[in-house]
């Protein structure tokens, strides 16, 4: 006979076969060069320092006193490719491979620092060498973003080396899922992905359906423009997510599971089916799970490009195949979801958080954050602002935390004017809203949300009614076209923004797209059309200045809007130096040498390019009837 | 005055049948309170056939399922006509090649691969969905090509005519959008003389906006086939990239 302490043994001794002794794994006190290998250090050249780092390494003869690991996501986008030293924990930030020797000898072979790639203060200019002391770092609270940055995404040895796959075998081990069920909703852990529903809820209600058969799902559809946090996890730590779909999954009692990935995220698919693979080999996942007698599995399904397919029934129809439209709810996919089964979906973010909330205990958890928004949630902070990255902190933060302490504030010169959050279902908040909690209720009683957790800062060069045209703009390509409000009524919204943005906007304008807004909100079955308003209702609600000034002076005061602007050449500020003309596409620029330039309106196509590449910000927009007016009279 | 009679005649056999038309908006029909009026699928005037392909999407989307697709229709479908099989099959260029999809509908049968799946990796194989082998794949898997159809058409990422050889994709998400997205892509549609989604006519270049490649710390970002990703974008620089590509190619 197996007693119950048997088998929890025979658990902890699977969790021991899977991590292979042998292996080399990261860790704080070894010589470690750590390269950020996030899609956006890719992009900015990180396979060149790798490989210098590599070669460099190699001539000086410390190749195998010092290992080289190419880690996930650090979060600090904006500084990218980044470099972490440790054990010291020195931060290099836009390494390029010319730096790399100097970065070898100051700081591995030396004790000094390569200043010149060291991270700099954006206010006071002042060089910070460890990160520990980065107030980007030190402004965050980083549970599901702890191990990212630190372990080889591509290796679950380092993963297992932190601790990983220790709240699974706890859980397995226990065999108790309702208990399990009980602590997440203890938490208090709420969905990521927008809604914000209560998770243990959702597994509650799927371990209640009838059924032998349930599925659980990762949506990691992540198609709102301005967010990439699930992104960063999948490719940082892929196991994090794992761990939690499995926990969810013995919570529940599914033996399927799938990860919805959007196919714009290459590097993330990989790792993910790179993590998937090696935890099947060691006994991760499978017939028996850590040698228990539950059995799972996770497919890797990739989207096809469509952003509807991040709402769970037309995420459901996308995986069995069909085109991804919503369904009426009920029935909830908790009782009817893929394939007609019980199906529990919750977003990347949200697996996450699992395993955190099991070692640690509900109680730490649901001390942080306010009301009914507890933990932490991860933004991507984008936009004009100095720092911008991955921001982690704990629910209730307010938005000046976020974008100020921890985002460094604005970028030089510029003026903070608002902050979109939630993408195209959110809204645009001003500065004076800058105080506001970050708490579910709070943010969607102010006309904005959550969301998904997309922040993109805005300055006084954003035209507001612009913005709210792009998203609009987006919803309307991106509505699946089952319901008629979504379909037509986002369409006549979009045609009365772009009349606006032409100049041709009428009296009565603003009160057509509050009505339309409303009877979309109504009529519409899934959150893409029932948020698709929101950006035009807050644009109305706090920049309702802006949109009269496009509507009554044909003025854009952000000078964006090309029907509604001139350029010009500052004849005091011109110093003749022919680049615009040179660089002009259309060859609409004139004058000698050392002598003020002159754009001929007519020609002229708004490229923006002379206003790019002017050295001395001598030419200008002009925009509005005084605007023209003032011109014509000098 | 004998055809004078012969109208008569008519008008007076009708003058004590009942009326049919309605004097609409005086008078009106008194309908049942829910009725919709009446589904009828078209038949094409010049052919004589239907409209209606069967293709189901009315009764997966009507938000009451009021609608069942019968397929076995009382229409016949146009025979196989041997000179329309032809001329479509030749206006595919170039051919494709269905061996290709040996491998792919082995997966589908032995792993249980989804029919996403197998676009994907159809789109993979032959770089767009040729409509040979999308036949092929609805016969292979007992799916009707209307059906598969829908599908494809419903997804940005697959495309049904063939892409150049270099693929430009500008990222119009938020962060980028903001930063002068929209000016990056009038610099390449202006420079390559082509609009977004389209192809140039020496099928070098392809034009494309996607919604967001999630590198929004580099906005605005401007992708070049799969791997080569360039950020903080200008239209000029956006000029000198398809100039450099141009020159790669042994053009200008």
């Amino acid at each position: 006979m197996i007693t119950v302490t048997d088998k929890a043994s025979a658990i902890m001794a699977g969790l021991k076969r899977a991590y292979h002794a042998d292996a080399v794994v990261a860790h704080e006190g070894a010589l470690e060069v750590r390269i950020c290998a996030g899609t956006a250090c890719h992009a900015s050249g990180r396979p060149a320092v790798t490989a210098a780092f590599k070669e460099e390494l190699a001539t000086c003869g410390l190749a195998d006193k010092v290992r080289v690991v190419e880690t996930g996501c650090h979060g600090f986008c904006e500084q990218g490719p980044i470099v972490v030293l440790q054990p010291k924990g020195i931060f290099y930030a836009r390494v390029r491979a010319d730096d790399v020797a100097k970065i070898i000898a100051a700081s591995i072979e030396g004790d000094g620092f390569h200043e010149k790639r060291l991270y700099r203060d954006p206010q006071s200019g002042e060089p910070i060498p460890y990160e520990k002391d980065i107030p980007f770092y030190a402004g965050q609270r980083r549970l599901v973003l702890a191990l990212n940055g630190k372990v080889d995404p591509y290796s679950i040895d380092d993963y297992l080396s932190q601790g990983g796959y220790k709240a699974l075998a706890g859980v397995l081990a226990d065999n108790d899922p309702e208990d399990v069920i009980e602590s997440i909703t203890a938490s208090g852990l709420r969905g990521r992905g927008g809604a914000g529903f209560t998770t243990g809820t959702k597994w509650h209600l799927t371990r209640l359906s009838a059924g032998d058969e349930k599925y659980v799902i990762c949506n990691a559809d992540e198609g709102d423009p301005g967010a990439f946090m699930d992104r960063s996890v999948l490719e940082g730590n892929p196991h994090v997510v794992i761990e939690g779909m499995i926990i969810a999954a013995f919570a529940i009692g599914a033996s399927e599971g799938y990860v919805y990935v959007r196919a714009e995220y290459p590097f993330a698919v990989d790792r993910l089916r790179h993590a998937l693979d090696q935890a099947r080999q060691r006994g991760i996942l499978g017939p028996s799970v850590l040698g228990s007698d539950f059995a799972f599995d996770v497919f890797v399904n990739e989207g096809a490009g469509a952003f509807v397919c991040g709402e769970e029934t037309a995420l459901m129809q996308s995986i069995e195949g069909k085109r991804g439209m919503p369904r009426t709810r009920p029935p909830y996919p908790a009782v009817s979801g893929l394939w007609g089964k019980p199906t529990n979906i919750n977003n990347v973010e949200t697996y996450a958080n699992v395993p955190w909330i099991l070692t640690h205990g509900a109680d730490e958890f649901f001390a942080m954050g306010i009301d009914k928004s507890r933990g932490t949630k991860i933004f991507s902070l984008t936009g004009k602002v100095a720092n911008g990255g991955l921001v982690e902190v704990p629910m209730g933060s307010t938005l000046r935390h976020v974008i100020f302490t921890v985002g460094g504030g604005m970028l030089p010169g510029r003026e903070f004017k608002a902050v979109q959050l939630g993408g195209p279902s959110g809204g645009c908040l001003p500065a004076d809203m800058l105080d506001t909690p970050i708490d579910y209720e709070i943010l969607t009683a102010s006309g904005a949300i959550v969301g998904s957790g997309g922040l993109v800062v805005v300055d006084d060069t954003t035209c507001m009614v612009d913005l709210a045209r792009f998203f609009l703009q987006f919803t309307q390509d991106e509505s699946c076209g089952k319901c008629v409000p979504c379909r037509l009524g986002t369409k006549r919204m979009l045609e009365t923004l772009e009349r606006i943005c032409e100049g041709e906007g009428r009296e009565g304008d603003i009160a057509l797209l509050e009505e339309l807004s409303h009877y979309i909100i109504d009529g519409t079955l899934c959150a893409l059309g029932g948020t698709a308003p929101n950006p035009v209702l807050t644009t109305l609600k706090y920049f309702r200045h802006e949109v009269e000034a496009h509507i009554d002076e044909k003025c854009c005061p952000a000078g964006r809007c090309k029907a509604l602007i001139t350029y010009y050449i500052d004849a005091e500020a011109c110093t003749g130096c022919m680049l615009c003309a040179k660089k002009c596409p259309t060859n609409c620029i004139t004058g000698e040498k050392k002598q003020p330039h002159v754009i001929d309106t007519a020609a002229c196509i708004k490229c923006d390019t002379c206003r790019q590449v002017c050295n001395f910000d001598a030419v200008k927009v002009r925009s509005g009837i005084k605007a023209d007016a003032t011109a014509e009279k000098a | 005055m004998l055809g004078m009679l012969k109208a008569l005649k008519t008008t007076v056999r009708h003058l004590p049948m009942k009326k049919i038309t309605v004097q609409y908006p005086e008078e009106r029909e008194q309908l049942p309170e829910r009725s919709r009026g009446l589904f009828r699928t078209i038949i094409d005037p010049a052919s004589d056939d239907p409209r209606c392909r069967a293709c189901t999407l009315c009764e997966t989307n009507c938000p009451v399922q009021v609608i069942r697709v019968n397929y076995e229709s009382k229409y016949e479908l146009p025979a196989p006509n041997e000179a329309r099989i032809a001329a479509v099959r030749a206006d595919l260029q170039p051919k494709p090649d269905l061996a290709l999809l040996g491998p792919i509908l082995d997966e589908y049968r032995d792993a249980g691969w989804g029919m996403m799946a197998v676009l994907q990796h159809m789109q993979e194989a032959y770089g767009y969905l040729p409509r040979l082998a999308l036949t092929e794949i609805a016969v292979q898997t007992g799916t009707s090509l209307s059906q598969l159809y829908g599908v494809v058409s419903f997804y940005n990422q697959f495309r049904l005519s063939p892409v150049g050889k270099h693929i430009i994709t500008v990222c119009h998400g938020t962060a980028c959008h903001v930063a002068g997205a929209p000016l990056i892509t009038a610099a390449f549609s202006e420079e390559l003389g082509i609009e977004v989604g389209k192809t140039t006519k020496d099928r070098l270049f392809t034009l494309q906006a996607v919604s967001c490649v999630g590198a929004c710390a580099l906005a605005p970002v401007v992708r070049v086939g799969d791997d080569e990703t360039h950020g903080r974008m200008t239209p000029d620089k956006a000029r000198s990239l398809v100039r450099d590509l141009r020159k790669l190619e042994g053009l200008e």
